[in-house]
């Protein structure tokens, strides 16, 4: 899946804009959410995932993946001592998306297990205003002529329609917007994870996919241009990559290669550490790397945390 | 009679073949050879403590704790495998003999006297303190699936909301149980398929709504199925077969848990009662440890309290335990074994306990001949999803080999209640029967903190 951000955008008609939208970067440059003091607690929250969490000398990546994104998890959540509003969110693991639309004249359908999902009772405002909004509509998707922008994608014939946030939140859920996906690559081998730019094309495929499920059920089915847009957050990482991306669709009506377009922001390739020395490395007697994490990005627990905190600040 | 007529010869006093002067004092003369002491390779009894001793003073001189845990550990030989969660029969008397502890029943009374008042539903508010009912009532009112009463929760900012917990503690158990679309449970799966989702659910939520409250929980670590691993000595006995029969060997247990959840904190929790305390018996059992039944292995002896030593958060605060679908109440009920039901919560609370606790400690360098000169302290709650039964344990002694227990009057204690459901039943959307007091007991453990904080 080569080119696979471009093919997600055309298949979900999205324009990219490169970076996080200003909102997010406002809570991320925001100093009265004291973010320095979480900085210490979030070294030590990759180091206890990477160096301590095991009896044995190192980690593998299957333990410490998860392990890294339940402590950032937990520090984001206790700051809910500081916004009563943020304990309005639930986390649903495990579950399953499926969504349907059509996209000139080919029916595309996303399904499947949608990694770590976050819920909230109120949705996130739109991130972008209405003029950027109607302004995409001088925007050209970019094909990919003469390759087929359904290339790579599996033909399968479908009997039913599905169109659901997967949960099947029955009527009455309290927290029935979708708030954040996270997805984590956490396979041993590399061949088993996907590459970031693969990721980042699953996700927004994913994101799209909630998005156009929550949509369709808060506006009815036909295809419109959406007065509400749905914003939903998206989060991917193999354990020291993060990849961020907002996703704001603009329209339901999918079918016509014009008109308003979806937006998506998207921060790729963002280091939380260079690297986790589990056991220092000694040549010749003398300690050239000493045990622990080196070069950790304080702005990238920012930027999680500021995804997380968003809607809420 | 040549040796009488000899001694007859010697005045009393007078050496045989030296020639000191006799009344005289000899000068203290520095010792010509180095005190007496025990081989250490011999087959003897002297020479065995001899080596005991030297391995002491190895252990006491190490530099580093991870030295010390290694050297602590370092012979490995069979030893009983201590299973926390058992079907044993009458398990927590073996395990409290085992580990020399007390079992004083219900919760210690610091805890019911020292917690911030929670607002009863329908007490007024004290005067001078601006209640805010008005937005509490109104987001506890609005929350439609528990079939609570709708009590508005009269609270100001120091009393704590129950309507709110309520909600929270309503919207996991649902969402496991009733919102999500999950397929069925896989076969002798079913404690995955919701209990723990929403047990994990539950305390990560409260955990991040009391942490306003418990500054403790805000510097605190949560543990999703972690690793607690204690080895220990306690007795004695005598080898039954092999080469080494006949030689007099302490008893070996190791414990190895995973409890499903547990919040590591950097300060240690206040002690409960003084250090020398004695607040019951300790219930002594004449069989061998293999007839509990107790089996023995050998492998690696762990010390592990679900981080390693470098962890700033070495201390532990709270643990949970899930049981699994083997130890289900129905079994026991259908077999006729009623009364065992809260002998499975017990046990899994003594041992699991006992070996965070005796892990911490050793974290911080004490050991069977260095005995802790503070208390350490940790809770757990045992439950099965539905029931939960509640532990408080409080560590006074490591000093359980042979040798040390004999002269150490103290024993650990430890504090548990019997088993409460904490709701009835789950349908059609709504939580019926839910209990407030389990959850109040929960909030309770979550809010313990040291006295300076």
């Amino acid at each position: 899946l080569f080119p696979g951000v471009r093919q997600a955008q055309w298949l979900t008609k999205t324009k990219l804009v490169e970076g996080l939208p200003p909102a997010v970067q406002g809570i991320v440059d925001n100093p009265a959410l004291g973010l320095q003091e979480l900085e210490e607690r979030a070294k030590h929250a990759v180091s206890h995932a990477r160096l301590w969490d095991t009896a044995q000398v190192a980690p593998r990546r299957e333990q410490y993946c998860p392990v890294l994104f339940e402590n950032l998890i937990h520090i984001c959540r206790l700051m809910s001592g500081k916004y009563p509003s943020l304990s309005k969110r639930m986390l649903a693991r495990n579950c399953r998306i499926a969504a349907t639309w059509e996209r000139e004249s080919i029916l595309l359908q996303v399904r499947g297990l949608s990694g770590i999902l976050m819920n909230s009772m109120t949705p996130i405002p739109p991130v972008a205003s209405k003029e950027e909004v109607l302004a995409t509509k001088e925007h050209v998707l970019e094909t990919f002529y003469p390759i087929a922008p359904t290339i790579d994608l599996q033909e399968v014939n479908v009997y039913k329609e599905l169109n659901d946030t997967g949960q099947c939140f029955g009527d009455g859920y309290p927290y029935s917007h979708p708030h954040t996906l996270f997805f984590l690559e956490s396979a041993n081998v590399r061949t088993n994870r996907f590459r970031p730019e693969q990721l980042r094309a699953k996700m927004l495929m994913f994101a799209f996919g909630n998005a156009l499920a929550k949509a369709k059920a808060l506006h009815g089915d036909d295809p419109k241009v959406l007065e509400q847009p749905v914003v939903v957050q998206s989060i991917g990482t193999d354990g020291q990559l993060f990849q961020f991306m907002v996703f704001q669709l603009n329209t339901t009506d999918l079918v016509s290669n014009d008109g308003v377009k979806n937006l998506v922001w998207i921060d790729s390739d963002q280091n939380l550490y260079e690297k986790a020395q589990c056991v220092p490395e000694v040549k010749k007697r003398v300690v050239t790397k000493p045990a622990g994490i080196s070069g950790f990005q304080p702005d990238t627990f920012k930027k999680f945390l500021a995804l997380y905190l968003h809607g809420t600040v | 009679m040549a040796a009488l007529g000899a001694r007859r010869l010697l005045r009393p006093g007078q050496r045989w073949f030296s020639e000191t002067v006799p009344g005289v004092p000899s000068p203290p003369a520095s010792p010509l050879y180095p005190p007496l002491a025990a081989s250490i390779t011999a087959k003897s009894k002297a020479a065995k403590s001899r080596r005991l001793q030297r391995f002491n003073q190895r252990v006491h001189a190490a530099a580093t704790v991870e030295e010390k845990l290694r050297l602590y550990g370092k012979l490995q030989r069979p030893k009983y495998m201590v299973y926390p969660q058992t079907f044993a029969l009458n398990a927590d008397r073996w395990y409290r003999s085992f580990t020399k502890t007390v079992l004083v029943p219900g919760m210690p009374p610091r805890a019911a006297a020292a917690k911030s008042p929670v607002a009863a539903t329908g007490t007024t508010p004290e005067a001078g303190r601006a209640p805010e009912p008005g937005a509490q009532a109104l987001g506890a009112a609005e929350v439609p699936q528990a079939a609570k009463t709708l009590e508005p929760a009269a609270g100001a900012a120091p009393y704590l909301d129950m309507g709110e917990l309520r909600s929270l503690a309503c919207d996991a158990l649902l969402q496991e149980s009733f919102y999500q679309n999950k397929k069925r449970p896989f076969l002798y799966r079913d404690q995955d398929h919701t209990p723990g989702p929403f047990l994990t659910q539950l305390v990560s939520t409260l955990a991040a709504f009391l942490s306003s409250r418990n500054p403790l929980l805000a510097a605190s670590s949560l543990d999703l199925n972690p690793e607690v691993n204690y080895y220990w000595h306690h007795g004695e006995e005598v080898v039954v077969h092999g080469h080494r029969k006949g030689r007099v060997d302490p008893v070996r247990f190791q414990i190895d848990d995973n409890p499903h959840l547990q919040i590591r904190v950097p300060k240690q929790l206040p002690e409960v009662v003084p250090l020398e305390s004695d607040l019951g018996d300790v219930p002594v059992i004449d069989h061998k440890p293999s007839k509990l039944p107790l089996f023995k292995k050998q492998y690696e002896n762990k010390v592990f309290i679900g981080s390693k030593v470098a962890d700033p958060c070495c201390y532990g605060h709270t643990q949970f335990h899930l049981l699994p679908d083997k130890l289900k109440r129905e079994r026991f009920i259908r077999e006729r074994l009623e009364d065992q039901i809260e002998v499975v919560y017990r046990s899994n609370g003594i041992a699991s306990l006992f070996a965070w606790t005796a892990a911490q400690a050793m974290y911080q360098g004490f050991w069977s001949e260095a005995d802790v000169t503070r208390p350490f302290v940790s809770q757990a709650v045992v439950t099965d999803g539905k029931y939960f039964a509640f532990f408080c344990y409080q560590l006074n002694t490591l000093a359980l080999t042979a040798e040390t227990i004999k002269n150490n009057p103290r024993k650990n204690i430890c504090w548990g209640t019997d088993s409460k459901p904490l709701y009835d039943v789950v349908e059609d959307g709504s939580v019926k029967g839910f209990n407030d007091e389990v959850l109040l007991q929960l909030v309770r453990f979550l809010l313990n903190r040291p006295k300076e904080l």
